[in-house]
């Protein structure tokens, strides 16, 4: 009973995230990111604390792993709470509207 | 209650919240590899750190932050308390004032040929004294606001003085 209850809901989820592409809206939203993101300051910051990892692993030898596992965490403290509201409502009006099936 | 419908309304908030949460947490995840693919393509290309530049120069151009100053180091009111000496009249004139004195003075500028105008028709029924005056009413007209009242007191003296001369 439990699973056909857990796979109704990730199917749902399924749905909504393919309806977010479909749509464009999911996009939109990361352009939205993106700018807001810019805008702040918080490219600025990351790109700081890149050079700083670069200088530390070599330039040459500097991988995306590398990067990746450096950049994310902090990256993802760094969103101010602004954006994040400002993202959230964005998305918490698209289910509103089109969750559903 | 069937179990094949499922629908936002057999989904509480918390299940909408966490989704939306999620989803977020996607976009910001692209977000940061985004950056870092970025990043990495400009160091294997070789142009990260192009607008580096050694330390010294880097000092040399930084933004100043000082009271009084503008980002470049430059004073910015500096002109306020100068005096310039006006070519056509040989007055002295504090800067910020100069452009509108300069206007009336040249007789150029749109206001000028106004006053003048102005000084025309009440320059006939005031006495002479008032000719003298009017290089020190400069100032006094520099304030633009100030004209409508100006105006209808004049037209008002003019009009008092035809209908005194009918009677």
């Amino acid at each position: 009973m439990l699973k056909r209850i857990m796979s109704k809901d990730s199917q749902m989820r399924a749905a909504i995230n393919q309806k977010l592409i479909e749509m464009g809206e999911r996009e939109r939203l990361k352009e939205l990111l993106r700018a807001k993101l810019v805008e702040c300051g918080w490219k600025d910051q990351l790109k700081a604390h890149c050079k700083d990892v670069i200088r530390e692993k070599g330039l040459e030898h500097v991988t995306v792993e590398d990067l990746v596992t450096e950049v994310t965490p902090k990256g993802r403290a760094l969103v101010p709470d602004s954006v994040k509201k400002e993202l959230l409502q964005r998305i918490r009006a698209f289910l509103a509207q089109h969750a559903t099936l | 209650m069937k179990m094949e419908e499922v629908s936002v309304s057999s989904l509480d908030n918390s299940k909408l919240e966490a989704l939306a949460q999620d989803i977020l947490s996607d976009l910001v995840e692209d977000a940061c590899l985004g950056l870092c693919f970025e990043v990495h393509r400009a160091v294997k290309q070789g142009y990260f750190f192009l607008d580096d530049t050694d330390q010294e120069s880097m000092r040399d151009f930084e933004i100043v932050d000082q009271p009084g100053l503008d980002v470049f180091g430059q004073v910015y009111n500096q002109w306020k308390n100068k005096e310039c000496v006006c070519p056509n009249c040989s007055r002295s004139i504090a800067a910020s004032r100069f452009a509108p004195h300069l206007e009336k003075c040249l007789g150029m500028g749109r206001n000028s040929s106004r006053i003048a105008n102005r000084r025309i028709v009440t320059g006939n029924n005031t006495n002479n004294k008032s000719e003298s005056d009017q290089e020190d009413n400069d100032d006094v007209n520099d304030n633009d606001w100030s004209y409508g009242a100006e105006k209808k007191g004049d037209a008002l003296v003019v009009l008092a003085c035809v209908k005194f001369q009918c009677d």
